[in-house]
């Protein structure tokens, strides 16, 4: 069987095929679009980058709340369940930075798999990559409504019997897809410690 | 030989981390995160050693949550955060 990734000396070369990485790279940017709060533009880069600050100080902006979005309230979720006043804390303290690395994670992937063949992600590109891979995989997952082990085990059987209509199916097969490769690139980014 | 003073009075362990630890990090299942990168998280941020790392990423699974650290409220919001940024569920609390 092909693997999507294996451990070469200079890094992780990447083994998926042309269609597959424009598949991806269309994902990653979607996924850069929908953590994009309009909020970027006015802060420190730098500083968010490195998570010195989850709080852009120049903002007028109220603090964030929990995203109406579930895909997004999903990819930042609340960090305590007992105190609301604990969790907008957090929320204020950490989303900002949060969103911040994972859309640059999310660019750094998708300019790698960008570049010509062959491809060799460097350990911050493979590790970008494989955080991304959780994040679409979260996004997707919440569009067919996983919430449970079940569902997903489910998901896989009606996948096969090709029981869906053709959106679903496709999302579907979008998703194991996903979860096959990033499969692959854990065990070599695991090799790589 | 050692001429350093005898430690007289050292904090006696348990009950001393109780009272100045007293925050948790909780990472809970979900149907998305497949049981390898569950396990790699907890290796690769926590530092855990494989077996801890998959008895933590079981726990997870079957009982629908576990306490990946303990420390004090700073140290488990950066945890939270930190589980967050690989798509983990996690939340922090005071513990009981």
């Amino acid at each position: 069987m092909r693997h999507s990734f294996k451990s070469v000396r200079a890094g992780i070369q990447v083994n998926l095929d042309q269609d597959e990485r424009e598949i991806l790279v269309q994902l990653l940017g979607q996924l850069d679009d929908l953590l994009d709060d309009g909020l970027e533009s006015s802060a420190d880069p730098l500083a968010a980058m490195v998570g010195m600050s989850g709080v852009d100080p120049d903002s007028a902006e109220p603090p964030p709340s929990t995203p109406t979005d579930p895909a997004v309230a999903r990819l930042l979720p609340d960090g305590n369940r007992d105190d609301p006043d604990v969790s907008a804390e957090y929320r204020r303290l950490t989303e900002f930075g949060l969103r911040a690395r994972k859309r640059s994670g999310a660019r750094l992937a998708a300019e790698a798999l960008g570049r010509p063949e062959p491809i060799v992600l460097a350990q911050d590109e493979g590790l970008a990559l494989l955080k991304s891979f959780t994040d679409v995989r979260l996004v997707l997952g919440e569009r067919l409504e996983l919430r449970t082990d079940a569902d997903a085990e489910k998901l896989h059987e009606r996948l096969w019997a090709n029981d869906g209509d053709p959106t679903w199916l496709a999302t579907a097969w979008i998703y194991e897809s996903l979860t096959s490769w990033q499969e692959d690139l854990v065990a070599e980014v695991a090799k790589k410690r | 030989m050692s001429i350093a003073p005898v430690e007289l009075e050292k904090p006696d362990s348990a009950q001393e981390l109780a009272r100045d630890v007293p925050w948790v990090t909780i990472v809970w299942n979900d149907p998305i995160n497949t049981m390898s990168y569950v396990t790699y998280v907890f290796q690769s941020y926590f530092g855990y050693p494989r077996a801890k790392a998959e008895k933590l990423m079981r726990d997870v699974h079957e009982k629908g949550r576990a306490v990946v650290s303990t420390g004090s409220r700073e140290e488990m919001e950066r945890d939270t955060e930190a589980m967050h940024e690989f798509g983990l569920w996690a939340t922090f609390r005071k513990d009981d």
